[in-house]
């Protein structure tokens, strides 16, 4: 359609936006380790004036034993939580409680809700979660994965990264990650377990219980640290930032990233950043979880005034230097180069 | 269904991707018509100028300087409680004002502009008079160039064929703003009793041939993008402004029900908006909306998409108008916000709606706001009427009844 009505000011991508999440609605997924205090920390959030308007849904994946502080009634159904917010247990299928809530909010059968946070069990890989909002054909169209939140404590934390896989998938999933109980046990030890872990994600304490309601809707910058050396993590996951120095042929970015998911797609656990691209003033902001990619979107300006290509590679067993010589080789036979 | 739901008895107020800054009732006159015009005044402030949508009230000046706390600093008396000021436009210093009366024959009817280099103190420069025994006066303008007003006017010389039918086209030369003189009109054809063709069928609605929104843009000095309420849109060409000529013709009517409203050309992008104004209560014309146009023929447009409608079960029942009306227009002033990908539109008691139109056939709304039912409204519900979104992308969007002006940011 862009052919047939092009217009000068938009992107190849589209209409160039503010912020990467353009009109969708914003979801925050929280994750934490069993105890760590998610639900504190929720409750908080909500009674607080950045907490107005949010959808909680809390995700159970068919497990029981769920904390149910937040939501009391044992049926399927949304409750008012008062300041705007509300709650509702999704048991079977989060794709259909979402788009449930966002069309009882279109008829004005909800609040006007503003964010979604998505509550998952303490002992939930966060990565199916993070598939559902990867593509228009999910959730994409609608929902916008804004930020991931891990919640660690203190007290614990050391122990459950150590015995459970599923805790480490969190913190390196994590684009922001609060330690909680801080005020009863030293965090020291944790605090360098998890930056081993996440070189990138914000890592914030949490005092007495309470943080900066921003933490919960601010997006995450995990971008933010280009120069990160590649660090191999347990489970055979390793991190990495790309960071080309100018700007990438869109073709290029996009071959590369077509034969990396189709060998490796299982395996890019995240992949997300902005780029620059040939053509494009603003970054691109790019996205994929593992075989699934993301629609891109060209941001209007660079969110720090910082021009530099910063994609942030999350991957088992798929290293920068591959990664690296791959993007080379489609560079160099690219034509027109 | 909202009233079948336990949760929620009452409408909930919706605020969706645009962040109220700020209300103003304008001290108790909040029934504002679709006049919005921004002054960049030359002492540096910034003066959102707002016609009333009826009497006492003629215009208010507001100092937006400061979106967050807009500061009344001037509202003028209209001279009488049987007219209204309901359209205005300001080109540097100098405002035009339309006044129409409630009926034929009355005074004053006409073109007034003002000197308003001291935003506090508006100055009559001169007054164009368009009374006469069949007109109500001027019902709309568009003054944008400092050199020429673009109306919707009656005429003493002009006897419509159907009382409904008073007001056409007609534009002005203000060059010499204390003696503005005419440069040419037109009107559709059969709405003159002096036509020798039959006049236009009657829609059932019956609100006339008349014009409403008269879009003149310098990317094209040469064309009048002209919406004619029950007469559909036409695209004219004024190069010879005395002597304008129909180019292409568009309407929705039948089957659809009348009042075509504004007509806003994308130039780049080879479109155009074209909009319908909804004018019965409980959603009683359902569905006026806001039409997107192929125009790169401009001879032969082709409607390919128009812009979602909130669901009308939702609103209909909510008190007064539900439907479409005014779109904000790349007004070609400094002030204004321009856009192709863009388009921010009032509803009624639907609110205000902004719609991405990158894919032209696939409008997305992509904001909404539905503020509660202002004190003092007479039909229970928000009736925004019109809006401006200003050079930085500030929303400006009024109340028809009470509510005055809202102030809004954008977070899309």
């Amino acid at each position: 359609m862009n052919q047939v009505f092009p217009s000068t000011t938009a992107s190849p991508f589209g209409r160039k936006l503010r912020r990467a999440r353009g009109a969708k609605v914003p979801v925050t997924v929280l994750t934490g380790f069993l105890g760590a205090g998610k639900t504190t920390l929720l409750k908080r959030f909500l009674e607080s004036p950045e907490g107005a308007g949010t959808a909680v849904v809390i995700n159970e994946f068919g497990e029981a034993g769920i904390d149910d502080a937040l939501v009391r009634s044992s049926a399927d159904e949304t409750v008012l939580l008062g300041n705007g917010c509300l709650c509702c247990v999704s048991r079977s299928d989060l794709q259909e409680t979402l788009r449930a809530l966002l069309i009882e909010r279109e008829r004005g059968e909800l609040p006007d809700f503003k964010r979604i946070v998505i509550e998952t069990s303490g002992l939930a890989d966060p990565s199916p979660i993070l598939q559902t909002f990867s593509t228009n054909r999910a959730l994409g169209d609608a929902f916008y994965l804004e930020l991931v939140l891990t919640v660690a404590d203190a007290a614990t934390g050391v122990k459950t990264l150590e015995w459970s896989s599923e805790a480490r998938k969190q913190a390196i999933l994590a684009d922001r990650i609060i330690i909680s109980k801080g005020d009863i046990a030293n965090s020291e030890a944790l605090r360098t377990q998890l930056r081993a872990l996440n070189a990138n994600a914000e890592i914030i304490e949490a005092a007495n219980g309470a943080i900066d309601p921003r933490s919960f809707t601010e997006p995450g910058d995990s971008e933010r640290n280009v120069f990160v050396a590649e660090a191999e993590h347990s489970d055979g996951l390793s991190s990495f930032v790309l960071a080309p120095d100018k700007p990438m042929a869109w073709k290029v970015w996009l071959r590369a990233m077509d034969t990396l998911m189709a060998l490796r797609g299982p395996d890019l656990v995240r992949v997300k950043g902005f780029l620059s691209v040939e053509g494009c003033s603003g970054p691109v902001v790019v996205q994929f979880v593992q075989h699934l990619a993301h629609p891109p979107v060209e941001l209007q300006a660079w969110p720090d005034g910082n021009e530099q290509s910063r994609v942030v590679f999350i991957t088992r067993g798929v290293t920068e230097h591959q990664v690296r010589d791959l993007f080379k080789a489609i560079a160099a036979l690219a034509p027109g180069k | 269904m909202s009233t079948n739901n336990p949760l929620n008895k009452q409408p909930e107020p919706v605020s969706w991707n645009f962040n109220l800054l700020s209300q103003n009732d304008l001290g108790g006159f909040g029934g504002m018509g679709e006049g919005i015009a921004i002054q960049l005044a030359k002492d540096g402030r910034r003066i959102a100028w707002l016609a009333h949508e009826s009497a006492p009230k003629n215009f208010t000046g507001v100092d937006v300087t400061d979106p967050r706390n807009p500061k009344v600093i001037v509202q003028t008396e209209l001279p009488n409680m049987f007219m209204r000021s309901n359209s205005l436009d300001v080109s540097g210093d100098i405002m035009a004002v339309a006044y129409q009366t409630q009926k034929k024959g009355m005074q004053p009817a006409g073109l007034e502009l003002f000197d308003i280099s001291v935003p506090e103190n508006p100055r009559s420069i001169s007054f164009f008079d368009c009374s006469g025994e069949h007109s109500r006066g001027v019902h709309q303008l568009w003054f944008c160039d400092g050199e020429y007003v673009h109306m919707a006017a009656g005429a003493p010389d002009f006897k419509p064929s159907h009382p409904s039918d008073d007001q056409f086209y007609r534009c002005i030369d203000v060059r010499n703003p204390s003696k503005p003189v005419e440069a040419g009109r037109w009107w559709m054809p059969g709405t003159s009793v002096h036509d020798n063709i039959a006049p236009p069928p009657r829609h059932p609605l019956d609100k006339g041939y008349r014009a409403h929104n008269t879009n003149v843009y310098p990317q094209r000095p040469d064309r009048l993008y002209l919406c004619y309420i029950d007469g559909g849109m036409f695209v004219m060409d004024i190069a010879d402004k005395a002597n304008p000529k129909v180019i292409s013709h568009w309407t929705n009517s039948p089957p659809y029900t009348g009042f075509m409203h504004t007509a806003v050309p994308l130039f780049d992008r080879n479109l155009m908006l074209v909009t319908d104004e909804s004018t019965e209560d409980n959603a009683a014309d359902w569905p006026k909306l806001i039409w997107m146009l192929d125009a790169r023929d401009e001879q032969h447009l082709v409607p390919i998409a128009t812009c979602p409608l909130p669901p009308v079960d939702a609103y209909k029942d909510r008190g007064g108008r539900f439907g479409a009306h005014n779109i904000h227009e790349n007004v070609p002033v400094p002030s204004s916000f321009q856009s192709d990908q863009i388009v921010f539109g009032t509803f009624f008691n639907g609110g205000l709606r902004a719609y991405d139109i990158s894919n032209a056939y696939q409008p997305k709304e992509i904001a909404a706001f539905v503020p509660p039912a202002p004190a003092g409204s007479k039909v229970g519900s928000v009736q925004l009427n019109d809006v401006y979104v200003d050079e930085n992308q500030i929303v400006y969007t009024v109340d028809r009844f009470s509510g005055g002006l809202y102030i809004l940011e954008c977070e899309f």
